[in-house]
């Protein structure tokens, strides 16, 4: 009977430890939101992947320097996250735009655009934002008696500031069978890619440019066409049109 | 009540014995070596010079961006991501793989932590020694710390200094270990700092070991010394990125004003190896072409040769690499079934002299009317080529190991009168057509009849194969490194032991013109730099058996740019020097490197003749790197040990 008892004690002590198991709740909160164009009033558009927007989370109230959280966004601008634990953040995107936290030559912050929300349930964000480069559509693409096609695009400066008015080092087309078409992901054979050196691009910017695919006919297949653009500044990051897919009637 | 009597003398009695015991057993664990063992005797310090020696950073025979340092495995090579070759295993650009096996990062730190463990220490054991001693193997420390921080700086910016060993109490905070970056200039600094010290206390030339090249000496410490402040100041010069900490450290980037200093150390540091060192010329004719390639083959081989300033060597069994396994053409193929995994690409080979070039620097193979050119032997269309080149890589039909490579793409079958039009439009990169073309896919073969009767297989020995991607897939083969007199059943993996060439005074010549054009750039220097620039690069180039550069032109920095590619090409600088001058993003913006196919026209002539087709690869692999990586992605494990620690910009 005393060993009963023994062994009942052991199991108390065990059912008062299992009581203090670390299963903190699944992070269950969300942003959403979009990053926007000051300019055109539209989502910027992007690509998928590293060389794209993210949006950048500070978890202020865990510390007062934390490491920072980052999600990407997604290729038409617009970023969703359903899986974020309660708590304050100082949120920021970073993309091909002007920063929204800007520092000086010694490292002081002379802007900082982020917001700042207590997150409980859902956060719905808006970000204003200058695009170092406006890439837009001229009309439709048209598909030349050889299944080329030819776009037309216009590139403007999306930004007066003179610090992010570098030159422009490309402006390419790119082609692929996915709508997430763009420098990380097209087809070579197809894609024109043309870089510029020294102020040979800026000066295209506000014409019409008129690119057309290389490599012969294109395949007969879904095609998705896309133009980008970049500067060189920060991390050289593409600004880009809408894509538009084409089917051939073959 | 008697039992409890008995419990107490027993704890009593334990308690007498252990009291005192306890003191005599306080002493140090035999199966320890203790800093006595190591410390108090030449021998114990040679090992542990022995262990740093290992442990340095050096991106040898066992290195790739893939797996990092000190990996056997090299089928993702180096020359593959920098657009000197294409491999079947790697199919773009990259960053460095940071979850390798060996850590660059930790193992970094490791190395660092020797150092200063060492430096710390032996002043105890002075007594030991004489001073002059204590003083080398100071500076010999200090070699190697400086070379660890040059292969973290060079890779993330400004890292933590960590000059003293950290010691952790268990249960104290852990504040005082968690150093934060330093800044990118204060780590260049460093480097610098312990490059100059260890030049200042290392002898001329150890008297065990000579200047034999495997153990640092006060030259080859000035040497790295050139290379790394070179690199410093091409990343003052020529970085766009930049990232400060909350305490305004900049820990990527540095001013632009900064270049020049680093430059004029560069260049001080690169000529205290004049008259020391010296171009291996010893099987070389300035008139003997064939001598010039021959000299440039040996000088990787022999053990005698002026020009090795810092070298790893190797020995089988204890520390192997498998160089020639991986890299041998097809057709002397090792029986671990690797080869060919270095093959050249054509936009390398046209920066050789000796080439027939069209306007645009690229390689003639048409003929003004737009058909082939037509040659009875591959070879013939490299006849006068550059012995440099020849001694680099192995053209098509060139003899290694007493054998005549054979490269050959197919067989055309089609007519050959009013000569042979391109069988694609120029810049396609679509397939070969399959009309009048007998390929193979793999090395077993079926062979062709040609009109004269003579058999011959579609592809040759060594590819080019449609299916089966171990073969020369642009057209070339590597043979820089290549030990010509291996024989073939020794062409295994970790079985190799050639001597890899870390620092030879051609790059110290190299470092020497790119830092004085650099310098004449920012208006530092004269003419007599100019002039000076002009001829150590005429000294390579003599050698090499190239072109003499008589103008100066407009941009001498592109020209000796371009003669570094070539002479240290396969040797791992490359891809440094294609991120410190950060073009690496401009020259690989979704681009496709090109290839030589050669084809044996079976219908011309009387026995048949070759042409080659230039073209972009046939894979369509396109090599984009992106511009973050010019500053490597800080390991996780770095950031979650300590929250001073910044990741870099982009990740």
């Amino acid at each position: 009977m005393k060993h009963v008892l023994y062994f009942l004690i052991l199991f108390a002590f065990g059912a008062v430890s299992c009581s203090k198991v670390d299963n903190l709740a699944a992070p269950s909160c969300t942003i959403t939101g979009s990053t926007i164009d000051e300019g055109t009033g539209n989502t910027l558009q992007t690509e998928i992947g590293g060389g794209g927007t993210r949006v950048k989370l500070l978890e202020t109230s865990y510390d007062s320097a934390p490491v920072p959280l980052y999600f990407q966004s997604m290729q038409d601008g617009t970023f969703n996250n359903t899986k974020v634990f309660a708590a304050t953040y100082k949120v920021s995107v970073e993309g091909p735009f002007v920063p929204l936290v800007r520092t000086d030559n010694s490292g002081n912050t002379v802007s900082d655009s982020s917001q700042t929300i207590q997150l409980k349930n859902t956060a719905t964000l808006t970000f204003k934002v200058q695009p170092f480069l406006r890439v837009e559509w001229v009309g439709d693409p048209v598909v030349n008696p050889d299944t080329t096609v030819t776009v037309k695009v216009r590139i403007t400066r999306g930004t007066a500031d003179p610090a992010y008015q570098q030159d422009v080092t490309d402006i390419n087309l790119y082609v692929s069978n996915t709508k997430y078409d763009g420098n990380n992901n097209n087809d070579p054979r197809y894609s024109t890619l043309t870089s510029y050196s020294g102020s040979t691009g800026t000066a295209l910017l506000g014409q019409t440019i008129t690119i057309t695919t290389k490599g012969g006919a294109l395949a007969p297949q879904d095609t998705y066409l896309r133009v980008g653009a970049r500067i060189s500044a920060g991390l050289n990051q593409y600004n880009y049109t809408t894509p538009v897919s084409i089917t051939f009637q073959h | 009540m008697k039992k409890y009597t008995i419990i107490i003398l027993v704890f009593g009695l334990a308690a007498l014995i252990a009291g005192p015991g306890c003191r005599k057993l306080d002493v140090p664990p035999k199966s320890i070596i203790q800093d006595q063992d190591v410390f108090g005797s030449s021998q114990g310090i040679v090992a542990y010079m022995a262990r740093l020696y290992s442990e340095l950073p050096i991106e040898d025979f066992r290195y790739s961006p893939q797996r990092g340092l000190n990996m056997f495995w090299i089928i993702s090579p180096p020359p593959a991501t920098t657009g000197e070759a294409l491999s079947r295993d790697q199919t773009g650009s990259m960053q460095e793989n940071s979850s390798t096996d060996w850590n660059i990062w930790s193992g970094c730190y490791t190395t660092i932590r020797d150092c200063d463990y060492f430096i710390q220490t032996i002043p105890t054991y002075a007594a030991n020694y004489n001073a002059d001693t204590i003083k080398r193997w100071i500076g010999e420390a200090y070699f190697v710390r400086g070379m660890t921080y040059f292969a973290l700086v060079k890779r993330y910016g400004g890292v933590p200094l960590v000059n003293k060993v950290l010691n952790y109490k268990p249960g104290s905070p852990v504040d005082s270990l968690q150093v934060p970056r330093a800044s990118e200039k204060a780590t260049w600094d460093q480097v610098d700092a312990d490059l100059t010290f260890a030049i200042n206390n290392l002898p001329e030339a150890w008297t065990s070991d000579g200047k034999n090249g495997s153990r640092a000496n006060k030259y080859v410490a000035a040497a790295f010394e050139s290379r790394a402040m070179l690199y410093a100041g091409s990343t003052a010069k020529y970085n766009t990125t930049t990232l400060f900490d909350a305490n305004h450290n900049q820990v990527c980037g540095m001013a632009a004003s900064e270049a020049a200093g680093y430059f004029q150390k560069s260049l001080n540091a690169a000529k205290m190896l004049d008259g020391h060192y010296s171009l291996y010329l010893s099987g070389w004719s300035a008139t003997d072409k064939n001598a010039q390639y021959q000299n440039y083959v040996n000088l990787f081989f022999d053990p005698a040769s002026p020009e090795n300033v810092f070298i790893r060597e190797y020995q089988y069994p204890n520390s192997v690499h498998g160089y020639d396994a991986y890299n041998v053409p097809r057709q002397l193929i090792g029986s671990n079934g690797y080869s060919s995994e270095v093959n050249p690409t054509l936009d390398f080979v046209e920066q050789f002299d000796g080439l027939p070039k069209n306007a645009d620097g690229t390689l003639t193979t048409l003929d003004a009317g737009g058909h082939y050119l037509l040659f009875d032997n591959t070879m013939d269309l490299f006849a006068n080529a550059e012995p440099r080149l020849r001694g680099t890589v192995i053209l098509p039909g060139d003899q290694f190991k007493s054998q005549s490579i054979d490269i050959r793409r197919g067989i055309y079958t089609g007519a050959v009168g009013g000569g042979i039009s391109p069988l694609l439009p120029a810049g396609s990169r679509a397939q070969y057509p399959t009309t009048n073309l007998i390929t193979s896919s793999t090395a077993s073969q079926t062979a062709y009849k040609l009109p004269n009767g003579n058999l011959m297989n579609p592809a040759g020995l060594s590819g080019v194969f449609t299916g089966d991607q171990t073969c020369a897939i642009s057209g070339f083969s590597v043979r820089k490194w290549l030990n010509p007199n291996l024989p073939t059943a020794q062409v295994l993996e970790n079985n190799e032991t050639q001597t890899w060439i870390e620092m030879r005074y051609a790059e110290v010549l190299l470092n020497r013109a790119e830092a004085e054009a650099e310098l004449v750039s920012l208006g530092q220097g004269g003419a007599d730099l100019q002039t000076d620039a002009m001829a150590v690069i005429n000294q390579v180039r003599s050698r090499a058996g190239a072109n003499p550069w008589t103008d100066p032109g407009t941009t001498p920095i592109d020209t000796i740019r371009k003669e570094r590619r070539k002479e240290l090409a396969f040797e791992n600088k490359t891809y440094w020097d294609l991120r410190r001058w950060r073009i690496f993003s401009k020259e690989q913006n979704g681009r496709i490197y090109r290839i030589l196919m050669p084809f044996f026209a079976a219908n011309a002539g009387p026995n048949g003749q070759y042409f080659f087709d230039a073209r972009t690869d046939e894979r369509n692999d396109v090599y984009t790197y992106d511009p973050r990586w010019y500053y490597e992605q800080l390991p996780g494990n770095a950031i979650s040990k300590s929250p001073n620690v910044i990741q870099n910009p982009g990740y």
